[in-house]
């Protein structure tokens, strides 16, 4: 299918029109617009998917640490810095570190003096105005040495050199006291008073930030490329976050492209498993496929599944390649891997070949998918184009057309999640829960299918049908989610 | 080359003048960041008999750093793998700049004495002292007497 030829430049270039609402027809997100008229189904999207999160810079993080550091430096009448160790190593929780404080087992020891250092392995004279460090094996006087509130000593010179290298390798809140065995951590303080060189103090401070916001439940850095965003969710849970400045869309527990149904931990197995077979599951990425019935090479330009030969107009699916009236169905069997059931007693060859084919039927699947998503992207393009030629024609307006890009990205987002619902199928048990999940997987993609054909022919489709297409598929979508995410 | 710090210098000698026992250091003649290094192997223990080269260097943010210390004698160990390396802690993350040489040689000692299968470096000698150790003992006898015992 190709777009429609412009006659003019100036219809052409999206900068150079001046409509101003124009740039707001394109700027759609597939999340973002719910079809109004079903507040049902918003509700229950909201409740499934979405948590509340704010977008925070690193001065709003910065203000927020701080906050708790202060309340707690007070409460325990300590430095700051070492409060914000103890908020580091209790994952910023101040009830946990008040328990500890009320059973004596929070390592406060402050003002370290002389007296308390410990003298193992320490040569020193009568009146200790000198002390040998252990680490340089110099002989100087006390006024020279430092220790943290575990009292083990050693010269300032050696403490920095400590540092030092310790920050050129990346380390930061972990950097601990260099006695033997002695796991105690040195608080910010400690080591900046110890630092001189600004590209080590600076790299430092930046790394201790990045360890503290890693270590806080409700805060996530923006995976997008050079973000600076921090995401604060108040629950840690596997839901759907978008950066409001580089509109990523991430799972907020693991920091991965949002992944419903499949949950994290299944997420990163498949992803993984997906990059170790890559060479494996390479032959099956193949654009074009020859026609079942009079075998013609058929090339695969939009996302649609539902296929129409253009010689001799047989209707097939593009996955399976069956007869697309078979589709559709009650019978619809096409995501459906089905084992053999007598698997246990063949061969280990046999069985390996079986555990191949299965994976190949899920991530074919899953593949395919994905690339129909990027294919609908640009069917979306194309349909823009056309419609900007039919306002500037004056055949309608943009508000009559705005049901298309509506459409659109409630197609994207039904065949997102389908996406993800072939690794959660892959992993999961032989069983009655396996086929009512196969079973609604079948029907939300028979769905997605029509709707992603009745979209392709947008300009001759009744209004009325796409929107009833979009409500059967959204609510499939979600009886799904309804029925099978765990967050 | 920088100068000494007084720490290598002041351990050299101390290496030399209370050597500990079964465990011989010597600084190269033309650089004192690098030890030639025998170790005995101990006694009641399958490299009873041998003795095992090392080579010992000190790189040059020693003692922040640890020491970089290998194997040259082949050995059939299960924390030791072909090329000599060694898996031990305080040679890694547990490595704190108030330990020496003199405790890294007598951890790598003690490591001969006692072998760590569950924790192992060469996999396949590890996978046989724990499913059969006497076997894997008799391998280390041999490889003690073919390749620690000549010279
Ligand atoms: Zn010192
Ligand atoms: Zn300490
Ligand atoms: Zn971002
Ligand atoms: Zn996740
Ligand atoms: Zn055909
Ligand atoms: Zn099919």
């Amino acid at each position: 299918m190709s777009g429609m030829e412009c006659n003019s430049d100036m219809e052409c270039s999206d900068s150079d029109c001046g409509d101003a609402n124009y740039e707001d027809y394109y700027s759609n997100q597939i999340w973002d617009s719910v079809p109004d008229n079903d507040i049902d189904s918003n509700q229950q999207l909201r409740e499934l998917e979405i948590t509340a999160f704010d977008c925070l810079r690193v001065e709003d993080v910065e203000r927020l640490l701080n906050e708790n550091v202060e309340l707690l430096s007070s409460n325990l009448k300590i430095t700051p810095s070492l409060a914000k160790l103890f908020l580091y190593e209790n994952k910023w929780s101040l009830q946990d570190i008040l328990m500890k404080y009320k059973d004596d087992t929070l390592k406060i020891t402050t003002d370290v003096t002389m007296n308390s250092l410990k003298f193992t392995d320490i040569s020193c004279n009568d009146h200790l105005t000198e002390l040998n460090c252990l680490v340089c094996f110099s002989l100087l006087s006390l006024e020279k040495f430092n220790a943290l509130n575990c009292g083990h000593f050693f010269c300032k010179d050696c403490w920095c050199i400590h540092f030092e290298t310790q920050i050129a390798q990346g380390i930061s809140t972990g950097i601990s006291c260099m006695a033997k065995d002695c796991t105690n951590l040195a608080p910010e303080d400690f080591v900046l008073s110890n630092v001189t060189k600004p590209a080590l103090r600076e790299r430092y401070q930046l790394f201790v930030f990045r360890d503290y916001v890693k270590s806080h439940p409700q805060l996530r850095f923006c995976p997008g490329p050079n973000c600076q965003v921090i995401i604060r969710s108040k629950e840690l849970k596997a839901k759907r976050v978008i950066c409001s400045i580089c509109k990523t869309e991430f799972c907020f527990r693991c920091g991965m492209d949002y992944h419903a149904p499949t949950d994290c931990n299944t997420i990163k197995k498949w992803l993984t498993k997906c990059a170790d077979d890559s060479e494996t599951a390479n032959y099956i990425s193949a654009h074009t496929k020859d026609c079942p019935k009079c075998h013609i090479c058929i090339e695969k330009n939009g996302g649609c599944n539902h296929m129409q030969c253009y010689n001799c107009k047989h209707e097939f699916c593009w996955m399976c390649l069956g007869d697309w009236k078979t589709h559709g169905s009650e019978y619809y069997e096409c995501s459906r891997y089905k084992e053999n059931p007598n698997i246990a007693h063949e061969s280990v060859h046999a069985q390996a070949r079986e555990a191949l084919k299965k994976y190949l039927h899920y991530y074919e699947r899953w593949e395919n998918h994905s690339k129909s998503l990027k294919l609908e992207e640009q069917t979306l393009e194309e349909i823009k184009l056309r419609i900007h030629k039919k306002v500037m024609d004056a055949s309608g307006t943009w508000i009559d057309w705005q049901h298309l890009f509506e459409a659109a990205s409630l197609l994207a987002r039904c065949r997102y999640t389908l996406q993800y619902t072939y690794p959660y199928a892959y992993y999961m048990e032989s069983g009655s829960r396996k086929e009512l999940f196969e079973y609604q997987q079948a029907q939300l993609e028979a769905e997605i299918e029509n709707l992603s054909w009745k979209i392709e022919r947008a300009e001759t489709t009744d209004r009325g049908d796409l929107e009833n297409q979009m409500d059967i598929a959204e609510k499939r979508r979600i009886t799904l989610l309804k029925d099978f995410l765990n967050v | 080359m920088a100068a000494l710090p007084r720490r290598i210098i002041k351990e050299t000698q101390r290496l030399m003048q209370e050597p500990v026992p079964g465990i011989s250091a010597v600084p190269d003649e033309t650089n004192a960041r690098y030890f030639h290094v025998i170790v005995t192997g101990p006694e009641d223990s399958p490299f009873e008999g041998g003795l095992f080269k090392l080579e010992l260097f000190l790189p040059e943010d020693y003692p922040m750093s640890a020491p970089k210390v290998r194997f040259i004698t082949k050995i059939y160990h299960p924390n030791i793998d072909r090329l000599g390396r060694i898996c031990l802690d305080i040679l890694k993350d547990k490595w704190s700049p108030a330990l020496q040489i003199r405790t890294v040689l007598l951890s790598i000692q003690a490591l001969l004495s006692a072998p760590n299968p569950d924790d192992p470096l060469a996999n396949d000698v590890a996978e046989l002292w724990k499913i059969n150790e006497s076997e894997a003992i008799r391998n280390a006898k041999e490889w003690t007497r073919r390749y620690a015992m000549d010279n």
